[in-house]
């Protein structure tokens, strides 16, 4: 119980009369990754929405850290809950530096403004996400994979004890996701943080389970998760035709010795049978 | 080092230009005579001062370098708080309505007033911030503020203040008051005393004060309504009190100088060109420029020809080629 960072109970939402999901419950434990995957519009974000306070619950709860959301305050979420956008827009051409550095937002009042302190995490942050040589660079002049890590970095200056991120891969090229795959996976590692991601690539649940991180999958659909559990048991043929009508295979394969991957691939799109 | 010397210099050139200014125009007040007559308030010796010159230098010139360094800095600083607000560079310090509220304000009281000096500013004020009020509570419909929302509450509202004001024109005496309600929707400083001093000079503090003391935080704003949340911000609140701040600076700006544009949009680029876009560097710098840069077109207003020239017109005429030569200049850097 004590382990538990997030907690999620018997949770429901609509959007007027159209219901978006209802009914679920789940937890996540301390460096702990929950992937959630679901077809397009199956209420991956607003079900993380609900988790970040920018939108409430029908019925049921979110706990965090023990506390019921409702009775927090967004400086006390900030301190334990931070978000990674799917795309950040952009306007400003602030430095990297100065982006970073709005994670420590939740520890100033509004009249004040960050401290020598804040400056030194924002640094390690940087630091850690590997951006510090960017420090000082306009973001808006820096490509979208490191854009994203500048938004984990800002993440990680918050000293949460949990990142939400929304497919924050999905706009990027073949090495800048990797990148910002490895970046979390170091993260969670390293750190006692834990991640709750909603994703379009269900790969990403076999990339940090066989990297050794403690990993579960939750598979979003028809207003529910249909299936949770570890992406081992759980992502396989069958399940996935279940969810996106997709006739796939699961690929094992060892790279050398120690090195063991593991992929599902989409073979052909489901026929209507009859 | 150099850049040092540059922000020190931004920062001391409003003072230095209001001093400058005092000792500029058509009066012609003996050089000689200015030590005497600035110290006199504080010294008080002997009387062989020079009433007239007393009264130009303290009555007049003095209260108008203030007003117009004080006025600039409202309008510079409340335009970048918005830009920031509103995360678009694009708007300036009228975006909710303010400018088209005090105009209307204004206009209502020299229509139905024939001494309207002093009606003007209390008008103006109490419209400027109806105006604002009425923008926010469009905004608030589905009980937050998106920013979407409130920037089509700002034009909703500023659109039906500028048909009033046309409305008022319409229907007003096209010899007396007519004349009076055009010139001072195109603003000016010509008619402005110390009694001026103590009516604008509050509100236009207060709210640059505030602005300054929140800068941090607009730039947290800036991210947008759900990543400042999650920041730890309740945007709400917060983009209530920067509302408020720069409402306050604006208005009082606007109900001594009247209705003067450009500044609140053009002033922010140019601190951007220079320190960037970090609103902590931002905010106080664009304070200073806009403080310079408005004592320098009021100085050309009241100079340049026998009679006044409104500083709306020459805001926008001076200030849209400088922007480009800056523009050319800098190449857009920190853009």
């Amino acid at each position: 119980m004590q382990n538990h960072i997030v907690q999620v109970k018997n949770a429901s939402f609509s959007y007027g009369e159209k219901r978006i999901f209802s009914d679920i419950s789940f937890f996540v434990k301390s460096k702990e990754v929950l992937c959630i995957i679901g077809p397009n519009g199956c209420g991956k974000t607003t079900l993380l929405d609900c988790i970040l306070g920018v939108l409430k619950l029908e019925q049921g709860e979110v706990l965090i850290g023990q506390k019921n959301l409702d009775n927090i305050k967004p400086n006390q979420l900030a301190e334990k809950v931070a978000y990674v956008p799917q795309v950040h827009r952009r306007t400003f051409p602030y430095t990297v530096r100065d982006i970073v550095l709005m994670g420590r937002a939740y520890k100033t009042n509004i009249f004040s403004s960050p401290d020598e302190g804040d400056m030194e995490i924002t640094n390690e942050a940087m630091e850690k996400v590997g951006i510090l040589h960017l420090a000082d660079r306009p973001y808006t002049q820096i490509s979208g994979g490191q854009c994203q890590l500048v938004m984990v970095a800002r993440a990680l200056a918050q000293q949460p004890r949990v990142i939400i991120m929304d497919e924050p891969t999905s706009h990027l090229d073949f090495k800048n996701e990797l990148m910002v795959l490895e970046t979390v996976a170091d993260l969670v590692k390293q750190n006692n943080i834990s991640v709750i991601m909603a994703t379009h690539f269900p790969n990403h649940a076999y990339y940090f389970e066989t990297n050794g991180i403690l990993t579960t999958l939750a598979l979003m659909n028809n207003e529910r998760f249909e299936e949770i559990g570890s992406p081992g048991e759980i992502l396989n043929e069958n399940n996935i035709k279940k969810i996106y009508g997709v006739n796939s295979k699961v690929l094992n394969c060892n790279i050398d010795k120690t090195t063991f991957i593991r992929q599902i691939v989409p073979l052909s799109i489901v026929k209507e049978a009859q | 080092m150099k850049k040092k010397i540059l922000y020190i210099s931004i920062f001391i050139s409003p003072i230095i230009l209001a001093f400058i200014t005092l000792f500029i125009g058509r009066y012609p007040v003996p050089i000689g005579d200015m030590p005497k007559i600035l110290t006199y308030p504080f010294l008080r010796y002997g009387s062989e001062i020079n009433d007239t010159y007393y009264a130009i230098i303290w009555g007049i010139r003095m209260p108008r370098a203030v007003l117009a360094a004080l006025a600039g800095a409202s309008l510079a600083v409340s335009g970048a708080a918005f830009q920031g607000l509103f995360h678009n560079p694009l708007v300036n310090s009228g975006m909710l309505g303010v400018s088209s509220g005090a105009g209307f304000g204004a206009a209502l009281a020299i229509l139905l007033f024939n001494n309207f000096s002093y009606y003007i500013y209390f008008f103006a004020l109490l419209f400027g911030g109806l105006a604002v009020l009425l923008s926010y509570t469009i905004g608030r419909i589905y009980k937050t503020t998106p920013t979407i929302m409130l920037v089509l509450g700002g034009v909703i509202v500023s659109s039906m203040f500028s048909a009033l004001v046309s409305f008022i024109k319409y229907v007003a005496d096209p010899y007396n008051k007519l004349p009076a309600i055009t010139f001072w929707l195109m603003g000016s400083f010509a008619s402005v005393g110390r009694r001026d001093i103590f009516i604008g000079v509050p509100p236009m503090v207060l709210g640059i004060v505030g602005l300054i003391l929140i800068r941090w935080r607009i730039n947290v704003l800036s991210m947008g309504d759900r990543e400042a949340h999650t920041l730890g911000i309740n945007t709400n609140m917060e983009k209530l009190i920067a509302i408020g701040f720069a409402t306050l600076s604006t208005a009082g700006a606007v109900c001594v100088g009247g209705t003067i544009g450009w500044i609140g949009l053009i002033i922010p680029h140019i601190g951007r060109m220079i320190v960037g876009n970090d609103n902590k560097a931002l905010i106080p710098i664009s304070c200073a420029l806009g403080a310079s840069f408005l004592v320098i077109i009021d100085d050309i207003a009241r100079t340049l020809t026998g009679g006044e020239i409104p500083i709306g017109i020459l805001t926008s005429l001076v200030g849209g080629p400088f922007f480009v030569y800056l523009l050319k200049k800098t190449k857009g850097r920190g853009w």
